[in-house]
């Protein structure tokens, strides 16, 4: 196992096909400006990773302009997302997203075509864990998943290792600035 | 009918000898009642096939693996991954439908396994020929059993029959989960439902048995309440404990104590379905402590001097738990004997003494010696009580704090931990004496203890968070109402046409476990919302209880404020898990009481009747179990939608419709034969939210139907609209594929929806008040 493998529950055990680790913010930037049309999906736990100097919500959004994504919040915290005033925010529960996603002819949220990838924060890690294994067997071969969260998530395309919260905000922040250039 | 006949003879003397012990069966003989049989009689595999297949139609699985590979056989372990196939060549959607019809086998022949025992029981002492009185409000008896057998049973000797049938389908579709048999998801998943179809009967037969044989409730809205909560048993007397989901036990120990004037003596008090029937059979004895997650949590007080054993969701280490507090273990099931001697036959004084001198471990005194298990579990207690007075505490605040100071901050608690709680920052703050964050975290653990058997010091984390937690759970008193059984015909006389016509709301029941991502307040927050909505909240299981475990502001439960009858604004509790036949079983009477279809065997017109007419709507938000899935299927075969909580994602595919495909959303008229729009209703029929907001959003959607009438569709539209608004903020952007006519909408939202659906181009649609999927259905109305 690799450093960062250790999955966020002890006996969720990764099946063959593994998630790529992207160990460098300056990867996992350059993975999301350079891979096309994609949709952030944003799960009710977000809010966990909130302290004074990381606001969850306002740093999806930056990402998310920074990026050219459209935004899908699955839960209540949608109110709170409509306030920053982005007009690529969308509500779809999860299971009906996950649904969609794994369909080829799906045309997204705007109907303007599928998306290339969909990055996946903050969600309960097993729920997270069992989408991601739904997409990874039934939607390989259109859509890439990424992982943001703090733990390894083995069923995306690409996970963060598992690693500190604390550590994992400035890893978050440090993705934006390459972004931002 | 079917019938069969059996006699006995103990014994005959004549002048041609003597006969010892002769007993005659003789097939069957059919008997006829007054409805003519349908065309399913006792349905095979494959009879049923082409109602699943319209409604997997509908609702095509959608898999979320939680394995990549098949370990069943000696081919494996195979990859399944993506398009691969293992050895024997099945690929991983139809792997997971195996495992869901796996698991669902599991769940219908466990409630099956518990109808043959107690119906055989009950036979023993009561006589075959015992009629199934329900009470002089039930006189269809039997949904479930009528609908897919055909039988109307008068007696419980009538209720072999349909048992052998279920027992026969069972094995049948276990052999379907054989390597080399079926190939096919969507194959797979008929049998899924066919198995939960089953489990309802199999339900059905054992909560009807024991509700009209013993002296449970018989279909009674003011079922008596009862206490519920840990800070409700009095631990100056000898506890006795009953755990499980078997009525046997606690049969014996109330008889025994009722016999011999010792009500006041021993404090009997139940765990998860166990309790429910303590309490239905003894309510003026009998306690509820909760939930099966409070299983653990009770032992860990030291307070049970007895645990009585039973089957099914019993952690299987209990024995070693109640090890530690030195307290008695009996088993009474054959299913769970725990490696204890078999006492069944022993003198029950002498057991006793082997219990309290510890020279056996634990009894087992199978389940048919009801009168032993309780004069052993009462006599035990009381001789063991006083000897036990050291162990019916937790351990001191100093003894946690030195606990605490002894975790190496590895983390593994909350890696194992299913809720990834903060147990390490609490035990961090509890090393320096701080004890509120373990005290924070009561309400979310569910009490497994993964993360003691992750811990690397062996800190006993659970009993750190109870003595945490001491203050909170002794006023832990509360109040529930017995599980009343089955629904009254005059009930449904009632709210038949209400539901039908949408002007009920809906029926919305919370069933299943207690496995819950977020504490088990979630679940009474939902019934309170549904109950102020007018909506009828049917209630079982797990479910039942952590809904009374929680007080409004007034300082009463649920169960206090809102009546057990079936209407309108009722909580009504039917019981245990076998009790959840009488939720499905209603809907099945509203077809045939209001509607007048005929049952007999005649289960896809009632299964279609039920889909577009019926508003129901379950919600399992801690399901757990194998039980928990077959008990779903059986709902969604009947066309009922159910929603999980997240954990409930791990039973790995949903099914799920698809809003913006017109095409899946027609239906006939019936009396037209014209295929015509209905809109998603309901939308899907297997769902695991992420948020109790998310579930409530959910489920007033889901219980809309395409027989609603414009009045009916506007009241279901106004709660559909405001729990949006109230939790998301906005109108729902799907609202225009639910509205038929103008008159479809609320009035008091009448401007805004206008305006809504001007943007999005609505057009006005008709309604269809005779509905159906069935194309052999088209002007049979």
């Amino acid at each position: 196992m690799m450093r960062g493998e250790s999955t966020g529950q002890t006996a969720e055990i990764p099946g063959p096909i593994k998630a790529i680790l992207l160990k460098e913010p300056k990867r996992v930037a350059a993975m999301l400006k350079g891979i096309g049309r994609l949709v952030i999906i944003v799960g009710d736990r977000i809010m966990e990773y909130e302290n004074e100097k990381f606001k969850p919500i306002d740093f999806i959004v930056d990402l998310a302009k920074s990026v050219n994504a459209h935004i899908n919040v699955t839960g209540p915290l949608i109110t709170k997302f409509r306030e920053k005033g982005y007009e690529k925010i969308y509500l779809m529960p999860a299971m009906e997203t996950i649904d969609r996603l794994r369909d080829p002819e799906w045309k997204g949220f705007d109907g303007e075509g599928g998306y290339r990838m969909a990055v996946f924060i903050g969600f309960y890690y097993y729920y997270e864990w069992l989408m991601l294994n739904g997409l990874k067997h039934f939607a390989y071969k259109w859509l890439r998943t990424l992982s943001l969260d703090p733990l390894y998530q083995p069923n995306a395309t690409f996970s963060l290792p598992s690693m500190d919260v604390d550590k994992w905000r400035d890893f978050m922040l440090e993705v934006l600035n390459h972004i931002r250039g | 009918m079917a019938r069969r006949l059996r006699f006995k003879i103990e014994e005959l003397k004549s002048d041609l000898g003597q006969i010892k012990g002769l007993e005659v069966h003789i097939g069957r003989i059919v008997e006829e009642w007054e409805e003519p049989e349908g065309p399913t009689p006792m349905p095979s595999i494959a009879e049923l096939r082409h109602w699943d297949q319209i409604l997997l139609r509908r609702y095509p699985p959608m898999y979320m693996p939680f394995c990549d590979l098949c370990c069943l056989c000696t081919f494996g372990k195979c990859d399944l991954s993506r398009d691969k196939r293992g050895a024997c060549g099945l690929d991983i959607a139809s792997q997971q439908s195996r495992i869901v019809l796996l698991a669902c086998c599991i769940g219908a022949a466990t409630h099956l396994a518990h109808a043959r025992d107690l119906v055989e029981w009950l036979i023993e002492n009561y006589g075959r020929n015992a009629p199934l009185d329900l009470g002089n409000q039930v006189f269809l008896e039997a949904p479930h059993i009528r609908l897919v057998t055909g039988i109307k049973p008068r007696t419980i000797g009538d209720l072999e029959d349909a048992l052998d049938y279920v027992e026969t389908e069972v094995t049948r579709l276990l052999a379907c989960c054989h390597t080399g048999m079926e190939g096919n998801n969507l194959d797979f998943e008929s049998k899924v439902f066919h198995a939960g179809m089953l489990d309802h009967v199999a339900m059905e037969i054992a909560d009807i048995a024991q509700t009209a044989i013993l002296r449970f409730p018989k279909a009674d809205p003011e079922a008596p309440l009862v206490d519920i909560g840990l800070g409700t048993i009095d631990i100056s007397k000898p506890v006795i404990m009953v755990i499980g989901h078997m009525v046997e036990p606690s049969v014996g120990i109330i008889d025994y104590l009722e016999e011999h004037g010792m009500e006041n003596e021993v404090e009997v008090c139940g765990l998860c379905c166990s309790a429910h029937e303590l309490t239905r059979y003894g309510p003026k004895i009998g306690k509820i402590v909760g939930p099966i997650s409070w299983q653990l949590r009770f032992i860990r007080t030291g307070v049970p001097d007895v645990i009585v054993l039973d089957e099914q969701c019993i952690r299987t280490d209990l024995a070693l738990e109640a090890k530690k507090i030195n307290a008695v273990v009996i088993a009474t099931s054959a299913k769970n004997m725990q490696g204890f001697p078999d006492m069944t036959h022993e003198d029950p004084n002498k057991v006793v003494e082997l219990l309290i001198s510890r020279k056996i471990p634990g009894a087992f005194i199978h389940e048919s010696e009801a009168e032993k298990i309780g004069e052993v579990a009462v006599k035990a207690a009381i001789k063991l009580a006083p000897l036990r007075a050291e162990y019916k505490k937790l351990p001191s605040k100093e003894e946690i704090i030195n606990w605490a100071k002894k975790c190496r901050r590895c983390g593994e608690c909350i890696r194992a931990c299913p809720n990834n709680l903060p147990i390490k920052d609490a035990l961090d703050k509890a090393r320096n004496g701080d004890l509120r964050a373990l005290a924070d975290l009561y309400e979310r653990c569910i009490a497994c203890t993964r993360c003691e058997k992750a811990c690397p010091e062996d800190i006993p984390i659970l009993t750190l968070i109870m003595k945490a937690s001491e203050r909170i759970f002794k006023e832990e008193k509360f109040k529930i109402r017995v599980g009343r059984g089955p629904i009254q015909d005059t009930e449904i006389r009632t709210v038949g046409q209400p539901i039908v016509l949408g002007e009920i709301p809906g029926v919305i029941a919370f069933v299943g476990c207690a496995n819950y991502a977020n504490g088990g307040r979630e679940v009474a927050e939902m019934a309170e919302e549904f109950l102020k909505r007018n909506y009828i909240v049917t209630v079982s299981g797990c479910a039942a209880m952590n809904i009374a475990m929680y007080k409004n502001e007034t300082g009463q439960t649920l169960y206090e404020i809102y009546p057990g009858i079936f209407d309108a604004g009722g909580l009504v509790n039917v019981g245990s898990c076998v009790a959840n036949a009488h939720i499905s079983g209603a809907a099945i009477k509203i077809a045939s009481i209001f509607a007048k279809r005929n049952l007999r065997a005649n289960y896809a017109e009632i299964a279609d009747y039920v889909h577009t007419r019926v508003g129901a709507c379950g919600i399992a938000w801690g399901a757990m179990s194998q039980k928990a899935a077959s008990i779903a299927s059986g709902f969604w075969r009947l066309g009922i939608p159910v929603i999980v909580g997240p954990h409930g994602s791990k039973y790995r595919r949903m099914l799920l419709g698809r809003r913006e495909r017109e095409e899946n959303w027609y239906v006939y008229d019936a009396f037209t034969g014209e295929k015509v729009y209905t809109g998603p209703v309901p939308e899907h029929l297997f769902y695991a939210a992420e948020t109790k907001e998310e579930a409530m959003v959910m489920a007033v959607k889901l219980c809309m139907r395409a027989s609603d009438t414009t009045k009916g569709r506007a009241i279901k539209l106004t709660n559909y609209i405001d729990l949006h608004k109230k939790f998301f903020g906005t109108l729902p952007n799907d609202l225009h594929l639910f509205i038929r006519r103008e008159a479809d909408i609320p009035i008091t939202l009448k401007e805004e929806v206008l305006e809504f659906l001007k943007k999005v181009g609505w057009k006005e649609r008709r309604e269809v008040p005779n509905p159906t999927l069935l194309k052999e259905l088209v002007k049979k109305e």
